[in-house]
């Protein structure tokens, strides 16, 4: 009686499974041809050059988005033999501040936090006010990243100083070191927390930010990949901006795109690093704010008496 | 006190408005000035580059009314609003400035300011037209580099309106490096009679890691072509590549830190240890001793 039992048992489970499997199969054969009968359908979809495409909806397959830790592994080795550079003409600046709000939006930083801030500068007391743009200089000697506990923070091998919030623990020694203000600590909810959500970080863009940790100027080296000038480069109306690649002793104006030489720039023009003292070896290069065709009109208050 | 407080204000705001619709009042003295720079080609031409570098971003292209939308607008050269100007008028408008509109005394020299009012005559209806924009005419451009000699060949031809290509002399051929971000202009040489020309490249031009350069042709705007951009040769220095970092280091302090520190910090830490095991070596001899 017992041994019949499990017999039986055995039975209808070998039965029920293979009924199972023909279903199941089925199932998958049909969803197949399902498939097949709706290769006629077009969607329409934006490519990220901003085409609009019509693509059969069959071709669609999910794309290849790096995962984390090769996104991580890809931003600390950086562009290979670059050496990235930037130069600052501050007779050009007129505070129109679109550097500013360009860089926020790419970095999804709230309104308080600069990546690149503007300042109104006097540098004695009877000389002649000025506005400066000032990002991070990426030192080619950073003091910021000798301090960090946890090799958060990095110096790339093409020149950008760039931060892993994955590895990130607050602690912000960086913000100590750094003798230029560079760095900005997220002490509340990131801009746009929401729409970010899910969203794979990137660690040449440090989006989606973190609550807790540092961010900073990347010289937005997830567009340099690309083969485009930093955002703020870009969005300057009134060519204050230059960059290029120090290794071929060019450089770009992101307004007027054209293109000149690093050295004859830096020469004619006397440019000058901040604080050459500190022996951090800026990579950002500023022009001296002379032959002005737009007159300082903020308000600078008298520090020098 | 309210309602007092924003009629004050509407009246401000009023003020503020008529100001900026009110007439741009150039001084008695400065509006009878005559230009004392010649209305001829060479000066009218001088003042086209400056328009070019200077005012074209916000007034557009003459002729084109493609300027900036700004409030106010920025007239236009051909316009009347821009033309009724005395020459006076227009010099201290350029020297001074006012609000959107920048002031360029200290950026363009006064010789050339006036040289820029020649040019926005050019295009006054009284005036003669000097500089006669010629639609441009359509040509062809064919270019090699000589990776042995160093010298970039080049050959122009243009369409003589009948529909086929004649050889085009004396006309400026520009020569640029590609780089990361844009072309880098390098040169500029004319074309003989033969619609031939030659450029040297210079030695000192920096190409990628194997001195490999992408050289860019095109013709001046008078001419319609599509840039020439060359396959990569061998015509430059190889970039050069520095190391940035050495390897990434933790507590970078090993790499900085000076032999004197260095070895007095390990003879202090070893004059403690021999302390210590000289006190411990003084214990184990009294136990000994004890033990006698």
């Amino acid at each position: 009686m017992e041994k019949k039992s499990r017999r039986s048992f055995m039975k209808t489970l070998g039965v029920s499974i293979g009924a199972a499997g023909v279903v199941g199969g089925s199932s998958i054969l049909n969803s197949c041809t399902q498939v097949e009968s709706t290769s006629g359908d077009t969607i329409t979809l934006l490519t990220s050059s901003g085409e609009l495409v019509k693509v059969e909806k069959s071709q669609l397959k999910p794309a290849d988005i790096p995962s984390l830790s090769e996104n991580q592994k890809r931003g600390r080795e950086g562009l290979p033999g670059k050496k990235f550079v930037m130069v600052i003409d501050l007779s050009k600046c007129r505070n129109a501040r679109q550097c500013m709000k360009a860089c926020q939006n790419h970095h999804q930083l709230r309104p308080e936090q600069h990546h690149i801030n503007v300042l109104e500068m006097q540098d004695a007391e009877n000389t002649a006010p000025y506005y400066m743009p000032k990002p991070c200089q990426h030192c080619d000697n950073p003091p910021c990243t000798k301090v960090c506990p946890v090799n958060a923070t990095f110096k790339r091998e093409d020149g950008i100083v760039l931060i892993d919030n994955e590895r990130c623990i607050g602690c912000r020694f960086c913000i100590a070191a750094c003798p230029y203000s560079a760095r900005v600590f997220n002490w509340f909810e990131p801009r746009d927390a929401d729409k970010y959500k899910g969203v794979t970080y990137n660690i040449e863009a440090n989006v989606p930010q973190k609550k807790g940790t540092i961010s900073k100027c990347l010289f937005s080296a997830d567009r340099l990949r690309d083969g485009k000038l930093p955002s703020c480069v870009s969005a300057c109306p009134n060519g204050v901006y230059w960059f290029g690649d120090q290794n071929e002793d060019a450089v770009t104006n992101g307004t007027t795109h054209e293109t000149t030489s690093f050295s004859e720039l830096i020469k004619t023009n006397a440019g000058y690093t901040l604080m050459p003292d500190l022996g951090t070896k800026p990579r950002v290069y500023y022009l001296p704010p002379k032959d002005r065709a737009f007159p300082f009109q903020g308000e600078i208050e008298q520090h020098h008496s | 006190m309210k309602k007092q407080f924003t009629l004050t204000l509407v009246i401000a705001l009023m003020t503020v408005y008529q100001g900026m619709a009110q007439e741009w009042l150039v001084p008695d003295d400065q509006k009878g000035l005559t230009n004392p720079s010649e209305y001829n080609l060479s000066n009218v031409k001088k003042g086209k580059d400056l328009y070019m570098k200077n005012c074209k971003s916000c007034h557009g292209d003459p002729g084109k009314h493609n300027g900036l939308p700004l409030v106010p607008p920025p007239p236009d050269m051909v316009s009347e609003q821009m033309q009724k100007n005395t020459d006076g008028e227009l010099f201290f408008k350029i020297t001074k400035g006012r609000g959107g509109m920048p002031q360029f005394e200290t950026t363009i020299s006064e010789d050339d300011r006036w040289r820029l009012i020649n040019f926005i005559r050019n295009f006054d209806p009284s005036h003669e037209q000097l500089l006669v924009d010629a639609p441009p005419q359509k040509a062809k451009l064919l270019a090699s580099v000589n990776e042995v000699e160093k010298k970039v060949e080049i050959f122009a031809e243009v369409d003589d309106k009948n529909g086929s290509f004649v050889k085009l002399p004396n006309a400026a051929v520009k020569i640029s490096a590609k780089k990361a971000f844009g072309n880098l202009p390098i040169g500029e040489v004319l074309t003989n009679a033969e619609g031939r020309a030659e450029y040297q490249i210079p030695e000192t031009l920096i190409g990628d890691e194997s001195g490999m350069v992408n050289i860019v042709v095109q013709l001046d705007e008078n001419y319609v072509t599509d840039n020439v951009v060359l396959d990569a040769a061998k015509v430059g220095q190889p970039k050069p590549q520095p190391r940035l970092i050495k390897k990434e280091i933790l507590w970078s302090t090993n790499e900085n830190v000076q032999s004197w520190l260095l070895l007095s910090y390990l003879g202090a830490v070893g004059a403690a240890w021999a302390a210590i095991g000289y006190v411990v070596f003084q214990i184990f001899k009294i136990w000994r001793v004890g033990k006698e």
